[in-house]
């Protein structure tokens, strides 16, 4: 008991001495462990627009400027760890706002606490669909009347749509779908056979085949595929699984391309798959190709503030970095560190937001549970097919880099009425 | 009365307090903390049986929680049943998988049960997440807190019911571990053999151990769902079941407030640490505990150098880490892992095992006192041996591949006799011991006690039916004092049933077992010893213990197996006297002996054994002027003449070293 | 079904299963002398990687960097020994069990701040296209993890029988106590085993990375494999690994293929509970009597 009210005194006398002239923003995701290369880059991402604001001198903020405190929580991945977090985060009642999780499991743990308190969150760099999708409207139950949690990703349908269709485009019939055994590659696999039949049933799905975390031997998922037929395949997963799947597709001599998820961007699959990985093809909303003045300074930056020559998951930085620029800019708009207002601002952002990725016009609307895209960021057009190539991702195709160059300039569309479907534009 | 009044006073003081903070405080992150610790305490105590009682390095209790988990989560979801059929259906799996995966691990120790139980922890998770149609498997289960008579249960309530779940388990496990079933426990884990041979059963009690044990990880596994409403089959991993494990030892073994303590750590510690302010006040608060009381023990010269020292320099290198490094969430683990090294190194019994010392000392927490011991008579009354035969061996074989150990051995035990078994080493001597007891299963041949078959190939059967037998290399309890060595052994004073047990109902009985237990020691001269450990007892008085630990079997026939061996003189006279006072109550011994004149002064048919065969039977003296028994003995046929007879007075039979 | 198919699964699994072995002989070194093993055991493979990573990093070429890795596993194999097992041995406790748990986090943590969090490719001169060999599609590269793994464990049986020292070590791991009285240092032997176990966890870091990368979490998958294999071959089984290492990693691949992906594990962890049930002292380990 003694110790319990020792804990509880020093607790509450930090909580205290926190209070401060500073926007608290919280930056949470696993920053240590197997995840940690996505949730390690978001948070130096994050932390390098930080420092700018910083900079610069702060956040305007009613009447005077304020400066940006980061507030770091590993939840190592860890359901348990991310529902505790989410309840300090929750209760410390002078939060701006949160930025952060990568795994799914780790916002259904921990979102319901900062949802019910009324905390505003934006999912950033991944996560997949169920982490919007538990506050939508379903068959059995009603969603939330208000979310104040927002997604700043290139949600799964987007991806898999894509990764589908690019197979499609490719006059393939068989494929094989690969993908890890956590809720990331499983909900990714429901995906991809979800767009397969909307798409009209055009592939054949030979093979459906698991991975476990930490799996070195991939021969046998791939023999299964192999000998089933299978022309292409689609993975979904993390890390380096990713580039041992790439190298036992060479050691048997399977030459058939591997299109998936973004993490096929991550260089913990490139430089592992070396030449093995070359034609790998993956959606992208940010690659590391210094082609506006602004993705530049953000690459160099990065590599400076960080020591590092290349960044591990350029997409969950370049990600991490322009949720921080809108999170911002809703405080500005709101002219209050209160959460509840940011997250109105945030529902509707006046002006647009230059990132690094794209700049944003308006990018989300009031939360609607029959339609998740309202708290979506990422459309579509902001996502490109990248490739891999001599170990770096080029775009995999060069319109893509020319539309880009020219959004960047011009701002993305305006919102206005919330997208009704999922489902991409066929591409040419 | 002091006593008593201090433990449940701090208790009820600690419940009390815990069960006030959501009345004081009003922080849903407190309240998510002080929810899980509940939890965790409700876990480590279940882990604790196992571990500290059981001693095995237990790696399923994770799956146990898991398990208890999806039981709860799905009854709810799936069945529809309440709160209260879900916990219980949670509790119940813990209870039914883990007896049964008691039975393949119950012949490993060590390593081996190790990865036997780690190998379930991850066929489980293989199992929760495979099995997609009914857990969801990797995409997760959620659920929603069912109402309890109506009311939803919000965050205090759900608290308080965790809270209210711990005292009870804690309460119930007190009762039940301070009882005959908590020294089993530990009974089996100085040593299984020992256990069985005193008739306890080492079989079912570590069933019971590790069913209890499983069953409460159930148990905290569905308040684990209600609490995290969000289930992962990956989240009951390794890792998890490591930092448990960690928190078992943190916190010390065999205490419930050392699970509780062990878990307050665990749940408080990773999300203090994430503050770099309360990190430092840590880190500095911990190097200077470590450099006190490492200087303390260096000075009083209690500790090694290392283990005062390591402490001192793990403890440094976090101060001075925490001054260099920027970002100290990023070393968490590491930092973890410095506070962990050195508590384990420097406080080996645990923070609760240090504290409790310290506590005692404080508030001068005295002894529970002993009653007064029970009267000889009531507990071995004397009776009069009929001279009948008692144990008769026909034939007996007992080879171990080619060796013949026991090779068609018949003799007969009289009642009411001291009979001795004698030999040189390796004639099988104590192969004999060990398939009359039950350790060995005879190869062939019969062994009867008053005319009926005698179970074979059981410790505990033999033991059951009036059999009782001592261990020449020592097989004592160690952690356990010589009182409760005596007390686990003792016969026929346990008959209340497990709920009276848990409920406390069942004190009269331990009282009198108390009682019952002192009078033996008394009879060995080792009342005053009756609270020491029986691993800091000196030697003599291990082999008296085991002597007074064998009587409490009250056995019609006793087995002393070299009992005299290693003992200084005054220690033998002492023995010898004790080996009278026992046979003048009836009680029919055979004596296994390497000193003649033991032998010669106690026993009145002496059988003697070479080559697993007897070669000669009749009194000592008879036996002593046997030529085959001087050849055996020496290894040639004695010299006709003065050498031929030895010493009459008894000097010890020489025998090759 | 297609036999080359099988023949390629129980091939590249027994070539996983090679290095299984070599970390699990890793366990029996120490096992034998002291009675103890490194539960940190991954995280010395792992750090070893990184070192010698490191130091070709800085320029060595890949034989060269080969003794360097190897003395720094033999190094961090002595740090074990000395904060973790000593204390607990000379007490006759079980705190070594924590002690090295607790070291291999110190060890992750470490590796993660140092060098990183992400995986990062491991270079080696030995080609990795692959070769056909009887319809059976293997590397050169995992043919050299064989090669390494038969090697190493050849050398220091042939230690342990041919040199003085080993003789000493064999004294030790047959009877501690009988030993001591020789005049043979328990202590010393044991530090001795806890070096040489380094140094093989060192190798298996070096062999394997090329295969499967460096990162800080490269060996937790495989240390409960290689737990496995040791436990169930017997902590005292000598080359008995080597078979129980090719045998699970042969059968995890057919199970995989066979049963689907996601069961991969599941038979040969019912078989370990099952072979531990029948033989508690493992496939090739001495059973012991039990005496009083």
């Amino acid at each position: 008991m003694f110790r319990q009210t020792v804990y509880g005194s020093l607790l509450l006398a930090a909580l205290g001495l926190q209070a401060g002239d500073t926007v608290k923003i919280a930056i949470t995701g696993p920053f240590t462990g197997g995840s940690a290369p996505m949730g390690g880059s978001t948070r130096d991402g994050a932390k390098l627009a930080i420092a700018e604001i910083n900079a610069a001198g702060g956040i305007q903020v009613g009447g005077r400027k304020m400066k940006i405190e980061a507030i770091e929580r590993d939840d190592e991945a860890k359901n348990e760890r991310g529902a505790l977090i989410a309840q300090e985060l929750a209760a410390m009642g002078d939060l701006a706002g949160v930025i952060g999780t990568v795994n799914t499991g780790v916002c259904l743990a921990g979102d319901k606490h900062l949802q019910e308190k009324g905390v505003t969150k934006i999912i950033c760099p991944a996560a997949g669909s169920a982490s919007m999708t538990q506050w939508a409207n379903k068959q059995d139950r009603a969603g939330v009347k208000d979310s104040s949690i927002f997604r700043f990703a290139a949600h799964d349908g987007i991806q898999a749509a894509m990764v589908v269709e690019e197979a499609i485009n490719r006059k393939f019939a068989k494929v094989a779908v690969v993908f890890d055994s956590t809720n990331y590659g499983v909900s990714g696999r429901d995906d991809m056979l979800d767009q397969i039949k909307k798409q009209g049933d055009k592939l054949q799905v030979v093979a459906q085949e698991k991975f476990n975390i930490g799996d070195k031997d991939m021969t046998a998922q791939l023999l299964r595929a192999k000998s089933a037929g299978a022309q292409a395949i689609l993975i979904w997963g993390i890390g380096p699984e990713l580039a041992a799947i790439s190298n036992g597709m060479a050691k048997i001599g399977m030459k058939v391309p591997l299109i998936g998820g973004w993490t096929l961007s991550m260089s913990n699959y490139i430089d592992n798959a070396g030449k093995n990985g070359n034609g790998t093809l993956m959606p992208q909303t940010f690659i590391e190709e210094p082609i506006t003045p602004k993705a530049k300074a953000f690459i160099d930056g990065y590599h400076k503030a960080f020591k590092v020559g290349r960044i591990p998951s350029p997409v969950a930085a370049a990600q991490g970095y322009d949720a921080v620029y809108l999170m911002a800019a809703a405080i500005k708009q709101a002219g209050s560190t209160d959460t509840r207002k940011v997250k109105e601002a945030l529902e509707d952002l006046k002006e647009p937001v230059q990132g690094v990725i794209a700049t944003w016009n308006h990018p989300y609307t009031k939360w609607d549970a029959a339609d998740v895209t309202t708290h979506e960021a990422f459309r579509r057009e902001q996502v490109v097919m990248g490739m891999v190539k001599d170990g770096r991702v080029v775009f995999g195709n060069d319109s893509d880099r020319e539309r880009l160059r020219k959004s960047a300039t011009t701002a993305t569309p305006a919102k206005t009425t919330p997208a009704k479907t999922k489902a991409a534009p066929k591409k040419k | 009365m002091r006593r008593i009044l201090l433990l449940r006073g701090a208790e009820l003081i600690v419940f009390a307090a815990l069960a006030a903070i959501p009345l004081l405080v009003v922080n849903p992150y407190a309240l998510g903390l002080l929810t899980l610790l509940a939890i965790y305490g409700i876990l480590l105590i279940g882990l604790d049986v196992t571990v500290g009682y059981l001693g095995q390095v237990n790696l399923a209790h994770v799956a146990f929680l898991g398990l208890g988990a999806y039981t709860a989560g799905l009854a709810v979801t799936k069945l529809g049943l309440g709160m209260g059929p879900a916990l219980a259906a949670a509790m119940a799996v813990g209870l039914l998988l883990g007896g049964l995966l008691a039975l393949p691990a119950l012949r490993l120790e060590g390593p081996q049960f190790a990865l036997a139980t780690l190998s379930f922890a991850a066929l489980s998770t293989t199992a929760l997440n495979e099995l997609e149609s009914l857990t969801g498997g990797a995409q997760g289960l959620s659920l929603s807190r069912p109402p309890v008579f109506g009311h939803a249960l919000t965050p205090p309530l759900f608290f308080w019911l965790c809270l209210a779940l711990m005292a009870l388990v804690w309460m119930l496990m007190r009762n039940m571990l301070s009882s005959q079933w908590g020294r089993a426990f530990e009974a089996l884990r100085d040593s299984p053999i020992a256990t069985d041979a005193m008739g306890v059963g080492a079989y079912r009690h570590r069933v019971a151990a590790f069913s209890l044990g499983s069953g409460l990880g159930g148990l905290a596994g569905g308040l684990y769902a209600f609490n995290f409403q969000y289930l992962q089959p990956q989240s009951f991993n390794y890792d998890l079941m490591i930092i448990l494990l960690l928190g078992v030892v943190l916190g010390g073994r065999k205490s419930l407030w050392g699970a509780f303590v062990g878990a307050s750590v665990i749940v408080l510690l990773p999300n203090l640490l994430s503050n770099r302010l309360l990190f430092q006040i840590f880190s500095a608060s911990g190097f200077a505990l470590a450099l006190a009381a490492g200087l303390r023990g260096l000075v009083k010269k209690i500790t090694r150098p290392f283990q005062a020292l390591a402490p001192v320099a793990a403890m440094g290198l976090l101060v001075v880490g925490g001054l260099l490094v920027e970002n100290t969430e990023d070393w968490r683990k590491a930092i973890f892992a410095l506070m962990l090294f050195s508590v384990v190194v420097g406080l080996p019994e645990g923070l609760m095992g240090f504290l409790s010392l310290f506590l005692a000392k404080l508030f001068r927490v005295p002894q529970a006192p002993l009653p007064k011991p029970s009267d000889i008579e009531t507990i071995l009354p004397t009776h009069e041996a009929d001279g009948a035969p008692l144990l008769v061996l026909e034939d007996l074989r007992r080879h171990f591949g080619g060796v013949k150990a026991v090779d068609g051995l018949s003799m007969t035990v009289r009642s009411g006799t001291i009979h001795g078994l004698i030999g040189p080493n390796g004639s099988g001597k104590s192969t004999v011991v060990n398939v009359i007891s039950g350790l060995y299963t005879p190869s062939s041949g019969r062994v009867l006690l008053r005319g009926g078959a005698l179970p074979t190939g059981s410790l505990f059967r033999v033991s059951r039916s009036g059999v009782a037998r001592t261990f020449q290399n020592l097989q004592l309890f160690g952690e356990l004092t010589a009182l409760e060595n005596v007390m686990v052994a003792l016969k026929g004073v346990y008959r209340s049933p497990l709920p009276m047990v848990l409920l406390g109902l069942a004190r009269q009985e331990e009282r009198r077992a108390q009682a019952d237990a002192l009078c033996l020691l008394d009879r060995i001269g080792l009342r005053d010893q009756a609270l020491t450990r029986a691993k800091d007892l000196t030697y003599g008085a291990q082999r008296f213990l085991e002597v007074a630990r064998a009587l409490a079997r009250k056995p019609d026939l006793l087995i002393l197996d070299e009992p005299a061996a290693g003992l200084a003189h005054p220690d033998v006279v002492q023995l010898i006297e004790i080996i009278k006072r026992i046979h003048k109550r009836g009680i029919s011994i055979i004596l296994i002996e390497h000193h003649m004149d033991v032998v010669s002064e106690l026993c009145h048919t002496v059988t003697v054994l070479d080559g697993g065969k007897v070669i000669a039977e009749g009194s000592p003296d008879e036996v002593k002027r046997d030529p085959r028994v001087m050849e055996a003995y020496l290894g040639q046929p004695p010299e006709p003449g003065p050498s031929g007879t030895s010493d009459p007075s008894g000097a010890p039979v020489p025998e090759p070293a | 079904m297609n036999p080359s198919i099988i023949g390629q699964m129980a091939v590249s699994g027994a070539l996983m299963g090679l290095v299984y072995a070599l970390i699990a002989y890793g366990f029996q070194l120490t096992y034998a002398t002291s009675k103890s093993i490194n539960f940190g055991q991954g995280e010395l493979v792992m750090v070893s990687a990184f070192f010698s990573l490191t130091l070709m990093n800085l320029g060595l070429p890949y034989w060269a960097m080969i003794p360097g890795g190897l003395l720094f596993g033999a190094l961090m194999g002595l740090a074990v020994e000395r904060a973790g097992v000593r204390l607990a041995l000379e007490q006759k406790s079980e705190g070594w069990i924590l002690l090295t748990i607790i070291l291999g986090l110190f060890f992750f943590s470490a590796a993660e701040n140092l060098w990183g969090r992400d995986d990062r490719p491991f270079p080696t001169p030995i080609s990795a296209d692959p070769i056909h060999v009887l319809g059976v599609d293997v590397t050169r590269l995992e043919l050299s993890v064989a090669v390494g793994v038969l090697a190493i464990m050849g050398a220091i049986e042939l230690f342990k029988r041919r040199t003085l020292l080993g003789k000493a070590f064999e004294a030790v791991s047959a009877d501690r106590d009988a030993a001591e009285l020789m005049g043979i240092s328990a202590t010393r032997t044991v530090m001795l085993s806890y070096a040489l176990s380094g140094a093989v966890a060192a190798l298996a870091g070096i062999l394997v990375s090329p295969i499967t990368t460096v990162g800080p979490t490269m060996a937790s998958a495989l240390i409960l494999k290689a737990f496995s294999v040791a436990v169930v071959a017997g902590l005292d089984s000598g080359f008995g690994v080597v078979l129980i290492g090719m045998f699970l990693g042969a059968l995890e691949s057919l199970a995989s293929f066979y049963l689907g992906s996601g069961w991969r594990e599941a038979p040969g962890l019912l078989l370990l509970i099952l072979a531990l049930a029948v033989r508690p002292t493992g496939v090739f380990g001495k059973a012991a009597i039990r005496k009083v």
